[in-house]
């Protein structure tokens, strides 16, 4: 760790030169200035492999600044290994910013498949990690044909596809990755959050960028936006359930804590637990119950 | 021992561009970049934050130094294939920018227009739309009304349009393609 920590002193603040910066800002401003478009951009390699992240990394390697306190996240936990990786790897390259585990502390959040319990804030910037950008690809496999089907917000293909699920299983079956539609327009992949966290994007207080770094793709939610999930009208979204086989609202083990998305894993007896997904909203929760 | 201006430093404008992102995040919003820049234009500092060799400006009206372009290093073009266009916004509109092609709106121009005052004035907008919680009011005073007049033909087949940032000597402030404005009163 030493000698990682001596050679990075070679590094830019960032890592990323200032042109690979450039490039990557003005595309957030191209992404925010047309929502949930994927703007293209050219993904730079970093010393991780593609897929682990890359995408939002550049993102929030190319908007911090040294006043900036970061919190990073995967799956809900400050401490799993992607994210104490991908933290660790800022905190080398970045001198002088703060990192914090509380999402309360911070102004930029990156994270890998959730979106914070608690509501973000108008000083807030959430980065989420991207692996697959275009919600098409599933009806489409030309990307030149998806970008025309984008542009003229032809979205009819994917409805199909949704109404086949009902037809096969009698509710959209997506877990995650719900294709959500930004302003009325274009619809996007909102990253692999579970359907508990889409609503959070629908006019949301924080700025959302997602960045796919394999795919060399940044789009953005801009804050106070529509962003709303394909449904039917006789068949709404709904988010997950987290009722027991008699309708009561399952708990988390650890804090108590009955409103927040649950990871289930089996206890030590093997029966199922239930605990927060979002260890800070959980830490939080505890604190209050004084548990 | 020459010392090189702020608008040029890294960490400055990694600043100046969470002032632009903050901006065409909240259209109508300004953001006051003279204390980052020492009191540069607003209009240098952000052509020198966002600007490098790969892409290309237009400085309609000359109101760059000579000496902008090397350090600036974009390749200068004629106004209509623009994507950075640098204009004054007193003037009337004479040109049609780029506005992107359907399949890729991103290759259409932003345009910076120096304008005299966006925080004051007597040109009252109402704007709302992506980015606005509701409705914000500004106040404009140097901007030529064929800018809005003409922007709104830009606009008119989204995702195509262009995106508008106008600065004054120490403020700037964005107005996107997605953001509706209307008029409540016009003075120039």
């Amino acid at each position: 760790m030493t000698a990682m920590r001596k050679a990075n002193a070679a590094y830019p603040f960032g890592f990323l030169d200032e042109y690979a910066k450039k490039e990557v800002r003005r595309t957030v401003l191209k992404a925010i200035a047309i929502p949930g478009y994927q703007v293209p951009y050219s993904s730079r390699e970093m010393p991780m492999g593609r897929g682990f992240g890359t995408g939002g990394l550049q993102l929030t390697l190319s908007i911090i600044g040294e006043d900036d306190t970061l919190k990073v996240i995967d799956q809900g936990s400050d401490d799993s290994v992607n994210a104490v990786n991908l933290r660790s790897f800022i905190e080398m390259t970045c001198d002088g910013i703060d990192t914090t585990d509380i999402t309360d502390k911070a102004n930029l959040i990156q994270s890998r498949h959730r979106i914070p319990e608690k509501p973000l804030r108008e000083d807030q910037i959430i980065v989420l990690q991207v692996p697959y950008p275009d919600p098409l690809v599933v009806v489409e496999p030309s990307e030149d044909k998806r970008k025309i089907m984008h542009g003229e917000a032809d979205y009819s293909r994917l409805l199909v596809k949704l109404y086949e699920d009902i037809v096969k299983f009698d509710e959209i079956t997506i877990s995650h990755r719900y294709p959500t539609c930004i302003n009325g327009h274009y619809v996007i992949d909102p990253s692999p959050i579970p359907r508990w966290d889409v609503p959070k994007l629908h006019q949301s207080k924080a700025l959302v960028l997602l960045g796919a770094g394999r795919e060399k793709k940044i789009y953005a939610v801009p804050p106070y936006t529509d962003a709303e999930p394909l449904a039917f009208d006789d068949m709404p979204f709904r988010v997950e359930s987290f009722n027991d086989e008699n309708g009561q609202r399952r708990c988390c083990d650890r804090c108590g804590d009955d409103t927040s998305f649950l990871d289930e894993f089996d206890g030590q007896g093997g029966e199922k637990v239930y605990q927060c997904s979002d260890s800070d909203w959980c830490r939080e929760q505890s604190i209050a119950k004084g548990a | 021992m020459s010392k090189i201006e702020a608008i040029w430093l890294p960490e400055v404008q990694q600043q100046v561009f969470r002032g632009l992102m903050e901006v065409m995040s909240r259209p109508g919003k300004t953001e006051n970049l003279s204390e980052l820049t020492n009191n540069a234009s607003p209009a240098r500092a952000l052509l020198a934050t966002l600007l490098d060799g790969e892409v290309n400006l237009c400085d309609h009206h000359n109101l760059l130094d000579d000496a902008d372009w090397p350090l600036l290093q974009a390749q200068k073009v004629a106004v209509e294939h623009a994507t950075t266009i640098l204009c004054r916004g007193d003037s009337a509109v004479d040109f049609e920018p780029l506005l992107g092609e359907l399949s890729s709106p991103e290759h259409s121009a932003m345009i910076v227009l120096v304008v005299e005052n966006i925080s004051e004035g007597n040109s009252h907008l109402s704007l709302s739309g992506p980015g606005v919680n509701g409705i914000i009011s500004v106040k404009i005073s140097g901007l030529n009304r064929d800018w809005l007049n003409q922007r709104e033909e830009w606009i008119s087949s989204f995702p195509l349009g262009v995106d508008l940032l106008l600065v004054d000597d120490s403020h700037v402030m964005a107005l996107s393609r997605t953001t509706k404005i209307e008029v409540t009163s016009w003075v120039m």
